[in-house]
């Protein structure tokens, strides 16, 4: 008879993980960028299956392709995904929808002191700051999603040619100082093509200049002196001690000119360092280079720019538990080191801060220096691709000399305004 | 079946283009009507006419030329051989495959062509090709050229070969020389080909895409934005379906309108 008791109590121990949770599913399915991304991910998948016996199935898709295929399967309430990784400028369409499970109110998460106010502020909706879309001002604020990879941009610089630019005007005199075409060595390396990247290259000295965008109310305040200045700047000044041909440079020939040890300075995000610039096997310049917060414009703004990929739970999942449970596991304070040793982007405080980890990774110092600054988002609202489009057509022609500044930002601001005003964001 | 596969796309398309891609509502022609008055879709229309021009002129001219050359002056069969499959390798390259070599070859600092330029002393050594305009849609043009010339190629040699032997020896005894042996035995046999190869280049030059996106993204500003690529930001940034709607059956009236007026000549070719 004991030995029937005990037999049960252990069928029944075996039934649940811990005290609370559901039966165990058979596996948790999650919808995830194919890229660099996923490296961190990938590398604690088997400490978790250990740990918790749920196997965790990673479905890969290029970026544009996970953006439709989340989409889709949000539209059709589908149980397809019950765990997904999206890229912070994606959160407006998907809070706005409703299309995610609100972590606070239906699990009651609590907040963490060592991760940065930014990554909650980043996956809520409606957001805390800066303008919200029309009609969603009323929606009480949930958190929908938490930070995976704390992607930011920051600035890099060579430590053994040049000092730690504080300012774009001490940017610019370090680049007079090594600047050299005929060596070669550019002063300073700029991801100019068309669209998103030069505007995430743009996005931090406009916003460093105290233009915006929008303000509080989404009208298009972009049409301004401090806007034409940031421009002139950036596609005039900084530009000249730029390799030539950066017009069409994506972030591949970026850090192939730094790499390369052709240029001094530059932007750049964290999983191309770990990728190319501090790898020894592609990298002549590993241990060389210094990695600072974004440089300040000259009222002192500095705007690092966030690139974070977020952790969520769709609403047709069916195993919301579990995957909130693996939420909480992988972005615990346990498993962050391991993720960051894997290779993966950290974003909590005590890992970027530790002294130990700088040693490994030099540009977790930066990383962290940058969140907390706060760094800026991209305007929280489902417009923000055609924003985007249009900006970047723009500033990439003030770039190839095509467009004055002036004309650049003038036509910017006029289609954005056409835009937004289709999309019915004016009354 | 054929229903399924041509028409419900189609007119699905069509109810997308009377609508306002966010309410769903019923619109009218305003999509049609917007065409109008969007510089930047007449800037697009403006740039797929250069291109088109340029690509279907250069691939035709040289195709044409390059097949009169080896068919005159090649006999050997492993020869020909040789450039048949030499002119097959770019056909059968992926576009984007085709883009990203063409970026690796135009990158002005360690691209190929400003190197090859700069080692042999030429002049342009320096160009930056796809940060001006003019350099950036002949960077675009020539990678059409060279997947699709060889195109134009193979199918003017093959109708080449349907010209009798001794028509064309009896013409040479009677000295006609390169160009009327051209024009009065060799080009009946081509023109109708040609006509063809018009049509297929045509649609496929005005639909252009592919290596457009991945060599100059559209860029620089909106310098090479063709027709399909602005269409791809109308539907795929701006997320506007109805008006990319509207375009795209703008495309598809402007392809099939090309078609039925060269498929005509072709037709009174083949009955003449």
């Amino acid at each position: 008879m004991a030995w029937l008791v005990i037999a049960v109590f252990l069928a029944a121990s075996g039934a649940s993980a811990a005290p609370g949770l559901p039966a165990k599913p058979a596996k948790l399915t999650m919808a995830v960028v194919a890229g660099g991304e996923t490296k961190g991910l990938k590398a604690i998948l088997p400490m978790w299956e250990r740990e918790m016996g749920v196997k965790v199935d990673l479905v890969e898709f290029p970026y544009p392709t996970l953006y439709e295929k989340l989409v889709t399967a949000f539209q059709a309430n589908a149980a397809t995904f019950d765990l997904l990784i999206a890229d912070d400028p994606w959160m407006p369409k998907f809070g706005s929808e409703g299309w995610l499970v609100p972590l606070d109110t239906t699990f009651g998460y609590a907040r963490d002191a060592d991760i940065f106010p930014v990554v909650y502020d980043l996956g809520s909706w409606p957001p805390p700051r800066g303008p919200v879309p029309p009609g969603e001002q009323a929606k009480p604020r949930r958190l929908y999603a938490i930070t995976l990879v704390g992607n930011v941009e920051f600035l890099m610089y060579r430590k053994d040619l040049v000092a730690a630019p504080k300012t774009w005007a001490d940017v610019v005199a370090n680049a007079k100082k090594v600047h050299d075409p005929k060596k070669p060595m550019f002063g300073f390396v700029i991801r100019g093509a068309k669209g998103n990247p030069v505007i995430s290259e743009f996005t931090p000295v406009l916003l460093s200049y105290g233009a915006r965008i929008f303000d509080d109310s989404w009208k298009v305040v972009l049409n301004s002196k401090e806007a034409v200045a940031a421009l002139t700047f950036f596609a005039k000044e900084l530009k000249q001690y730029a390799p030539p041909g950066v017009e069409n440079y994506d972030a591949a020939e970026r850090a192939r000119e730094v790499a390369t040890g052709r240029a001094a300075q530059g932007f750049i995000w964290p999983a191309e360092i770990t990728d190319i610039v501090e790898n020894p096997s592609v990298s002549k310049v590993v241990g060389k280079m210094g990695y600072t917060l974004a440089p300040a414009g000259p009222g002192g703004k500095r705007a690092p720019l966030m690139g974070n990929w977020l952790l969520a739970i769709p609403k047709g999942s069916k195993n919301q538990r579990w995957a909130y449970e693996f939420i909480l596991w992988a972005t615990s304070a346990k498993v962050q080191p391991a993720y960051a040793t894997g290779g993966g982007i950290p974003f909590r405080k005590s890992v970027l801060m530790s002294a130990d980890m700088n040693k490994k990774f030099p540009f977790f110092r930066a990383m962290a220096d940058s969140l907390s600054a706060p760094a800026e988002w991209r305007p929280r609202t489902s417009e923000w691709f055609a924003v985007e489009a249009i900006l970047g057509t723009h500033v990439n022609a003030a770039l190839a000399g095509l467009e004055t500044p002036e004309q650049a930002i003038q036509r910017a601001a006029a289609e954005i305004e056409k835009h937004m005003r289709e999309a019915g964001y004016y009354k | 079946m054929l229903a399924a596969l041509v028409a419900y796309p189609l007119v699905y398309n069509i109810g997308l283009s009377l609508r306002n891609y966010r309410t769903g509502q019923f619109v009218g022609l305003h999509n049609f009507a917007r065409a109008f008055d969007d510089r930047l879709f007449a800037d697009s229309l403006r740039a797929t006419g250069v291109y088109v021009t340029a690509a279907l002129a250069v691939e035709i001219v040289l195709g044409l030329a390059l097949a009169l050359l080896v068919h005159r002056t090649i006999r050997s069969g492993w020869a020909r051989t040789l450039i048949y499959l030499l002119f097959i390798v770019p056909m059968v390259t992926p576009p984007v495959a085709a883009g990203v070599i063409a970026r690796l070859i135009y990158t002005p600092t360690y691209g190929v062509l400003n190197a090859v330029l700069r080692a042999a002393g030429l002049p342009g050594g320096e160009t930056l090709w796809l940060s001006r305009s003019d350099t950036a849609m002949f960077a675009v043009v020539s990678v059409d050229v060279w997947q699709w010339m060889p195109f134009v190629f193979l199918v003017c040699f093959a109708g080449l070969q349907a010209v009798p032997q001794d028509a064309a020896e009896a013409a040479m005894v009677d000295g006609a020389g390169g160009w009327r042996l051209f024009r009065h035995i060799e080009f009946p046999y081509l023109s109708s080909l040609l006509l063809l190869v018009l049509i297929f280049r045509f649609t496929d030059t005005f639909r252009v895409f592919d290596h457009v996106l991945v060599l100059t993204g559209g860029g620089p500003g909106a310098t090479t934005e063709f027709l399909s690529v602005y269409l791809y930001r109308i539907a795929f940034k701006f997320f506007n379906l109805g008006y990319a709607a509207a375009l795209s059956l703008f495309v598809l009236v402007v392809a099939s309108l090309a078609f039925a007026v060269l498929s005509r000549y072709l037709g009174r070719e083949v009955t003449e």
